[in-house]
């Protein structure tokens, strides 16, 4: 397909003090066939005009703009539907490497002429807009859940709230009390969850089903198709986008074997203090006598295997809410409170203030050493590490260990949502259960498009921090379901039109995509092969990354045309001094990061091509072969972490990448090449600066084995 | 293995601790800021945040059986860092306060010097001992005629009598007082250091002003502590009161020895020594009661016993002066009251020392010897501070 190819070449920011614009100019139009060549000082002002024109006039029908990087200025070069290129010159170029220099002038070069072929071998996608229902469901009637059907249904969205007890309300209807929530943040606050509840089943919008479960989940955002049991009676429910917010259980009681629970009457969990305290009377379960010396221990597994690491504030904000409780009952008795690290988070530091004014209520720093009986009140506890200056031996009528909030989503076996996902019926989780995300970006994500989770389940989180967070998650899902009918992207491809498109006559049904893909958003359909529910995609390109027979394609994203690209640079053969290192980039991380490099002027080798791609995880092997035997000398994959503490956007593309690694560097050995020609790098968005020692590496590596012997064949 | 302690927490303590001052201990977080930019605590001996957790947790008995709520010199070095203005140096001139009641003997005395109810008997006590005197020579009724002499009022061997008696007693009761710390110091710790007592070192220490020297150095990060002046203005009250001191005992020795009465000439060594002395004492007092008043938020709380202690020793100084010009004067009718007085204060002052604040000079003096004696050796490492 020829298409009508307008090049634009800026001048501005220091392009034209260090390249020569004409060399672009004659390449475009001889080389590159462009229909029209145009030239500014600066194209993001008032001569924007002359693309528009010539795309209006209909004399160019894509644009590619040699000018800054692409993740500046997208607004000024956004021309509706037309496809527009933009070929980074300003910071990959001119602002990283020596001006007026002929190998300089040659990154440009090169780096017009990859953006040509892109122009030519992008389609315009045509969105997928099949899926369009804008029901919200809950799964879930605690705090997170009763807030997320409560703001979803004041937005305009009809609303279907599941919940498999008789009532609303959670841990909430449960609580004595909660930590203050408002200045001045000392008083502790009655819990309403009547009016809560009452304010939801006010709103027209909202289908409450209580004593009901999920039993199957199946279809994609803009149309889940959820069965729901109850009364033995299965109904179905159409929804656009599902907030999960199942909540916690405590943990299996033998975690606190170790703190004497289940030998000693008189030591107690802090929901089983929560009952005493709702029952309006506090004693030693031994013999209902009353306490006059406690122990509330924070049990947040800082330094303390036997806990999960994870419970953080509540923990600690559970043991001061507590020990005001026995305070409160008895004025005249001392409450030891023990912890590893008291956090208190925003305002609540006002409410540890105020605990601390408590003169009975006494704080130390410690680890439990023994939880023994016998002593003058019942329970001893030796203490190590106290900041009292020693190990401390405590005799207390009551010992209160907070509990450990396992997430739902940790018991496999209780399958809330059921998915009938290739993947599996369970959300993919991290190692305490908490359904997998990229925590610091999509905090409410799951690798479940669409089904976005909320409150305990997510985060171990208190009260009305589990309502703020069910009305985030219900924007999210909300974001979700206007994204979906459109048939765009949610994230982090926010907008995004295309997605991966099988050529299913040469698909060897091999079923790669469907296992790697990281949201299972391919199923099995007729034959194994792969059938797509549009909507799950996030449009990575982990799929294209994963076929062996390269059938899978994006309109606008294909391995033939990072081969077309990776085939547009010109390879010098034979000289020593100029080596081609191919650097493939992730779009996320890595490419904002050279960008960063540029802006701080920092300067790198020449020899480096740029290209960005979606994820690491959708370079196709056939790719890095195809660099080689074009004659680079290396190739690098610059992408984000991968492991437990990944930072990669679409979860799994790093760790694919580095299996797949393993593929290529044995084709290499096999080939005689020396598989340290192949590289991966990790960089996190703010390692700029490690950028020009890791390419330097690079070229050293090269100079020590040598030019690649594939050149010029 | 240190020993593992049973904790018996006493709010009572607590409770008496809070009230002298350190209100705002309850805000420690006990994170220890206070013991690291301390500039005399060591890592042997780290203060002042176990005193702080000791105060939170009633225990009564290691607060009161450290060497460090003495050592400290109260520069407020822990209240400036301290992230949660819990102002450690109000907690442990607290403690001190505490302490000076606590071991004092008789334990009654330490309660007077600290409750403002009693302090009319206080003064009555001397101001009685002293009308008698006067009233059995004759005085009460008219005033010594012709050039004013002090002896013919109040004649030297009554004052001796009274002064030598009672500070015998005092001096045994501060005794009593540092013989109970030094032994709960001892019983505090397991070590009981070495046998000899470094007294030479200690006194050379206090002589010098080598910790108040220390004080003043920079904390951590140079942040303006209140007590920048504390160095200089200790040494000149320290040492206008030695001259005082040695002024009235050089006079005494003039008297009995020599037979050279009083009063004596301005010129001379002694009484200048005197008249300079106490300008020292005056100017001394006036800057250490101008920031605690127009510093207080760094200067710290001031209790009853701080006050108390000012005023007496500025007011027996003042009292000196106005004793000694009206003499010069000749104003009959007012310079034998204003001597009359003097002596009540000079009494306040010195008989009831064990009592009030000046009981310093046994207890710092004790702790610094305490500590001086387990100074470590080569094989003390440095621990985490407790």
């Amino acid at each position: 397909m020829n298409k009508n190819i307008g090049v634009y070449v800026c001048s501005g920011c220091g392009i034209g003090e260090c390249l020569d614009a004409q060399q672009l100019v004659a390449l475009g139009s001889d080389e590159g066939g462009a229909a029209v060549v145009r030239t500014s000082p600066a194209f993001c002002l008032e001569d924007v005009q002359l693309i528009r024109d010539d795309l209006d006039s209909g004399s160019v029908d894509s644009a590619v703009i040699a000018a800054c990087s692409h993740r500046v200025n997208a607004d000024v070069f956004s021309f509706g539907k037309a496809f527009v290129e933009r070929v980074n010159i300003r910071e990959q170029v001119a602002w990283s490497h020596p001006p007026n220099d002929p190998e300089t002038q040659e990154i440009a070069n090169d780096y017009l002429r990859m953006g040509i072929v892109r122009a030519q071998k992008a389609v315009a996608p045509t969105p997928y807009t099949e899926a369009h229902e804008r029901t919200v469901l809950v799964v879930g009637g605690g705090s997170a859940g009763v807030a997320a059907a409560t703001d979803a249904a004041r937005a305009g969205y009809d609303v279907v709230l599941v919940e498999k007890s008789a009532g609303l309300g959670g841990y909430a209807a449960r609580l004595y009390r909660q930590f203050p929530k408002r200045s001045p943040y000392r008083a502790l606050a009655p819990i309403d969850v009547e009016g809560s509840i009452e304010q939801l089943q006010s709103l027209p919008n909202v289908r409450t089903l209580l004593e009901a479960e999920v039993v199957e989940t199946s279809g994609q955002p803009g149309r889940f198709t959820v069965t729901v049991r109850r009364n033995g009676a299965d109904e179905l429910i159409t929804a656009g986008a599902i907030v999960m917010a199942t909540g916690w259980v405590p943990a299996d009681t033998d975690t606190f074997d170790a703190y004497g629970r289940g030998r000693y009457a008189n030591v107690v969990s802090s929901m089983e203090l929560e009952a005493m305290a709702a029952r309006g009377s506090i004693v030693r379960p031994s013999d209902g006598s009353p306490v006059a010396r406690a122990a509330v221990v924070v049990c947040d597994g800082q330094g303390d295997d036997r806990h999960r690491p994870y419970g953080g504030n509540v923990a600690s904000l559970v043991a001061l809410k507590q020990a005001l409780y026995i305070r409160e009952q008895y004025p005249d008795s001392i409450v030891y409170v023990l912890y590893g690290d008291m956090q208190t988070p925003g305002p609540y530091e006002y409410f540890y203030k105020r605990v601390q004014e408590d003169e009975g209520v006494l704080f130390s720093r410690g680890d439990i050493r023994s939880v023994t009986g016998n002593g003058d009140h019942d329970v001893v506890l030796e203490v190590e590490s106290t900041v009292v200056g020693g190990p401390v031996r405590l005799s207390v009528d009551l010992l209160v260990l907070s509990e450990d909030m396992v997430p739902a989503t940790a018991d496999a076996a209780s399958g809330a949502l059921s998915l009938s996902y290739l993947q599996g019926k369970e959300l993919p989780t991290t190692k305490f259960g908490f359904a997998d995300s990229h925590f610091i970006c999509f905090p409410y994500e799951t690798r479940r498009t669409g089904i976005y989770s909320a409150g305990s389940v997510r985060q171990s989180m208190d009260l009305s921090a589990s309502a703020q967070d069910g009305s985030a998650a219900a924007l999210k899902a909300i974001q979700c379901i206007e994204q979906a009918s459109a048939g765009a992207a949610v994230h982090p491809r926010v907008g995004d039109l295309s997605f991966p498109d099988v050529f299913l006559q040469k698909c060897t049904s091999c079923g790669r995509c469907m296992q790697e893909c990281p949201f299972g958003a391919l199923e099995t359909g007729e034959k194994g092969r792969p059938v797509l529910d549009t909507n799950r995609c996030r449009r990575c390109g982990i799929c294209m990354g994963a076929c062996p027979v390269q059938v899978i394609s994006f309109a606008d994203y294909s391995v033939d045309m990072l081969a077309g690209m990776i085939k547009a640079v010109e390879m010098p053969e034979d000289d020593e001094d100029r080596p081609r290192i191919l650097v493939l980039a992730c779009e996320n991380d890595a490419y904002p990061a050279l960008d960063m490099a540029g802006i701080g002027r920092l300067q790198y080798a020449q020899s480096a091509r740029v290209i960005p791609v979606r994820c690491l995880g959708s370079v196709n092997s056939i790719l890095i072969a195809d660099a080689v035997s074009r004659g680079f000398d290396a190739v690098m994959l610059m992408g984000c972490k991968a492991g437990e503490d990944y930072q990669c956007h679409y979860i799994r593309g790093s760790e694919l990448l580095e299996t797949r690694m393993q593929n290529v560097k044995e084709t290499l050995d096999r080939l005689a090449l020396e598989s340290e020609r192949v590289t991966v790098a990790e960089v996190a968005i703010s390692e700029s600066d490690k950028i020009p020692a890791m390419i330097d590496d690079v070229v050293q590596t090269v100079k020590q084995i040598g030019l690649n012997p594939m050149k010029g064949f | 293995m240190p020993t593992t302690l049973d904790v018996e927490p006493d709010l009572g303590f607590k409770q008496e601790i809070l009230g002298l001052g350190a209100q705002d201990l309850t805000a420690c977080y006990q994170c220890g800021t206070c013991s690291t930019v301390c500039p005399i605590a060591t890592a042997e001996n780290p203060f002042p945040r176990k005193e702080m957790v000791w105060v939170q947790w009633g225990l009564r008995d290691l607060a009161l059986s450290n060497s460090s709520i003495w050592l400290c010199h109260q520069c407020g070095a822990c209240t400036t860092y301290c992230p949660r203005s819990a102002k450690p140096a109000d907690v442990m001139a607290a403690l001190r306060d505490f302490s000076i009641t606590h071991y004092a003997f008789p334990r009654f005395m330490g309660r007077a010097l600290n409750e403002p109810k009693f302090l009319p008997l206080l003064f009555l006590i001397p101001a009685v001992i002293f009308t008698l005197i006067i009233g059995w020579l004759g005085h009460l009724s008219a005033l010594p005629d012709g050039e004013i002499v002090y002896s013919k009022f109040m004649p030297i061997i009554y004052i001796e009598v009274v002064f030598i008696g009672a500070l015998s007693l005092s001096i045994i009761a501060a005794a009593v007082g540092g013989v109970r710390y030094w032994r709960a110091m001892n019983s505090g710790t397991n070590d009981s250091g070495h046998r000899r007592l470094p007294l030479i070192p200690t006194l050379l220490t206090i002589l010098k002003h080598r910790k108040f020297k220390e004080c003043a150095s920079e904390p951590a990060t140079g942040r303006e502590t209140h007590k920048e002046h504390l160095y200089k203005s200790h040494l000149l009250v320290f040492y206008g009161f030695l001259g005082l001191v040695v002024t009235t005992t050089a006079v005494g020795i003039g008297i009995y020895a020599f037979g050279y009465l009083t009063p004596w000439p301005f010129w001379h060594p002694i009484k200048i020594l005197g008249n300079v002395s106490g300008i020292a004492v005056i100017v001394a007092i006036a800057v250490l009661s101008y920031r605690r008043i127009i510093d207080k938020e760094k200067a710290g709380k001031s209790t009853y016993s701080d006050w108390l202690f000012l005023h007496i020793l500025l007011w027996t100084t003042v009292t000196g002066f106005t004793t000694e010009y009206l003499r010069l004067a000749g104003i009959r009718e007012l310079a034998y009251p204003s001597y009359f007085i003097h002596l009540i204060l000079i009494f306040v002052l010195l008989v009831y020392f064990p009592y009030s604040k000046l009981a310093h000079l046994v207890y710092r003096t004790v702790a610094m010897v305490h500590n001086a004696r387990r100074s470590p050796g080569p094989e003390a490492v440095p621990r985490v501070l407790s």
